[in-house]
């Protein structure tokens, strides 16, 4: 089963996130900072990250900076209020953006492509 | 003029086949020409293109890089925003050393990110030549190319040791091969290729790009030359610079100096009466770190009994004696002591060397501090030599740091 770490300091959207993503078939492991999202990451080993920016204890941008240290093809979406960030290329080691929403359907898109794609093996 | 240029010096190099000059040193540490480190024509290539932004990444046996770099370097004025900062690997990205050119990069992109220049100057720190930045940044400019790669005309016939550009009639570059056996020839000649110097002009912006995607590209090796570049040309506007020489001579000057015998060749051109590497040019000074030295001193001219202490067509670094000995066609870095009696032919010495009473070299390179005792002889028995130094293909002799010879 495809695994998915989703982290965000917002809880509610934590468990919409648990929600959705288990109906879709999606293994979900939830962390509320970088800090927790870096040690589940290294234990649960995921498939995907989908990660918050601002987040306290440690950003997203610093969690993206490590992960990519432990596994250079580790795909993470970050998912953002300030799309602003996506000029600020220490984020551009990330596969995609999404604009934070209640709405994941676009979200939910980006996960499977992201997949599908590593599947292939072929350049991100 | 766009000024905020920053440069990226890759002086990890570890210089394998320089062994053993490079047992104790990174290859940009190397000694060259008495009183040079190899790092020093970069570095006095940036100042003299007034590009005083410079950062310097190493990893490898760097205690005697930074000795270097704190002593000779340290001339810059952080209140202008000049500096050189010295950046080891720092494992910050990763476990990993830098595991290749790009890689070096992309572990420091947060380097990048602080100071979001708008050019990015990568150097590499094991090169010999002179090089006006600014010629080629106006270049890159002009062209407003994404990424320009300075490039020296070369033979054909030595394709094998570089990476060899094509390019179109614009100079634009539409191919790039790393060591090919049959090399693609400049437009119009068939004898001649462009070969890659590893001086790159890039935009911050598109080199982030690129190396944070081949950072995530499986099997890459990571490097400028192999991945980065390759996978630029046709996606990007990458343009080649054909170098202008300050060194001004007939022949384009450029060296990488990649082994003993072409560390022992260029070394030797310096002594020549009319070397190919002009080191006296007061337009394009060559800066180092030179301690406070008395000069060099020669003492006795007993010419009955051949004590006479002489040099012929050499170059001798200050607190130098040569008392007695004679020194033919080499290179005597600072603190030498020939003593009487002794001969040395066609070889270089380096710091604090000290050659016995007697003793006879030829055709060696002698690493810092070693003393050669009275009598004894280097460079005449190649079976002996053979087996208690490092012989060369060429047979040249060389002692490493550390050798005590009885």
């Amino acid at each position: 089963m495809e695994k998915v770490l989703c982290i965000d300091d917002d809880l509610s959207l934590l468990r919409l996130y648990q929600e959705e993503l288990a109906e879709e078939g999606y293994k979900v492991v939830l962390a509320k900072d970088g800090k927790e999202g870096l040690a589940k990451f290294e234990k649960e080993k995921p498939h995907v990250v989908v990660m918050d920016i601002r987040m306290p204890v440690m950003d997203g941008i610093e969690a993206l900076t490590a992960m990519l240290g432990k596994d250079r093809q580790i795909p993470v979406i970050l998912n953002t209020a300030y799309p602003q960030y996506k000029e600020n290329f220490m984020t551009w080691g990330a596969e995609a953006y999404v604009v934070k929403s209640s709405d994941l359907t676009e979200l939910k898109q980006k996960i499977r492509e992201v997949l599908d794609k590593r599947k292939k093996g072929g350049r991100p | 003029m766009v000024d905020r240029i920053l440069a990226m010096v890759l002086a990890g190099g570890k210089g394998e086949r320089l062994y053993p000059l490079t047992q104790d040193r990174a290859k940009p540490a190397v000694p060259f020409g008495g009183i040079y480190r190899i790092i020093d024509f970069t570095l006095s290539n940036c100042l003299n293109s007034g590009i005083r932004r410079i950062n310097l990444l190493t990893q490898y046996k760097s205690l005697s890089l930074n000795r270097h770099i704190f002593q000779g370097w340290n001339i810059f004025n952080p209140q202008l925003d000049e500096f050189v900062n010295l950046i080891p690997a720092q494992q910050r990205v990763g476990e990993d050393w830098y595991l290749g050119t790009a890689d070096a990069i992309y572990q420091n992109i947060y380097v990048l990110q602080q100071d979001r220049p708008d050019l990015i100057l990568i150097l590499s720190g094991d090169h010999i030549y002179k090089m006006n930045y600014r010629e080629m940044i106006a270049y890159h400019l002009e062209k407003n190319a994404d990424l320009t790669v300075a490039v020296i005309e070369m033979d054909k016939g030595l394709s094998r040791q570089f990476g060899v550009l094509q390019v179109d009639e614009e100079f634009r570059i539409i191919g790039f091969e790393e060591k090919p056996g049959e090399p693609k020839t400049i437009p119009g000649y068939t004898d001649l290729i462009l070969a890659n110097m590893g001086v790159y002009i890039f935009n911050t912006e598109i080199l982030a790009r690129r190396v944070i995607e081949d950072a995530k590209e499986p099997g890459s090796q990571h490097d400028f030359g192999k991945n980065v570049i390759p996978a630029m040309v046709g996606q990007d506007r990458v343009f080649a610079y054909s170098f202008r020489d300050e060194n001004r001579k007939q022949a384009k000057y450029w060296r990488d100096i990649g082994t003993l015998d072409a560390y022992y060749e260029a070394s030797m051109d310096l002594v020549a009466v009319d070397p190919l590497f002009n080191l006296y040019d007061s337009n394009w000074p060559i800066r180092t770190y030179y301690p406070s030295l008395p000069p060099a001193k020669t003492v006795f001219e007993e010419y009955g009994s051949n004590r006479v202490g002489a040099s012929y067509s050499s170059i001798v670094s200050s607190g130098c004696i040569i008392s007695g000995g004679k020194v033919y066609r080499s290179i005597l870095s600072p603190n030498v002591r020939i003593h009487s009696y002794s001969e040395v032919r066609d070889s270089i010495l380096m710091e604090g060397v000290e050659v016995g009473r007697g003793a006879r070299i030829n055709r060696a390179i002698i690493d810092k501090r070693i003393r050669i005792p009275a009598g004894y002889q280097i460079g005449f028995n190649p079976e002996e030599d053979a087996k208690k130094f490092t012989v060369p293909p060429s047979g040249i002799v060389v002692l490493s740091k550390g050798t005590m010879l009885a």
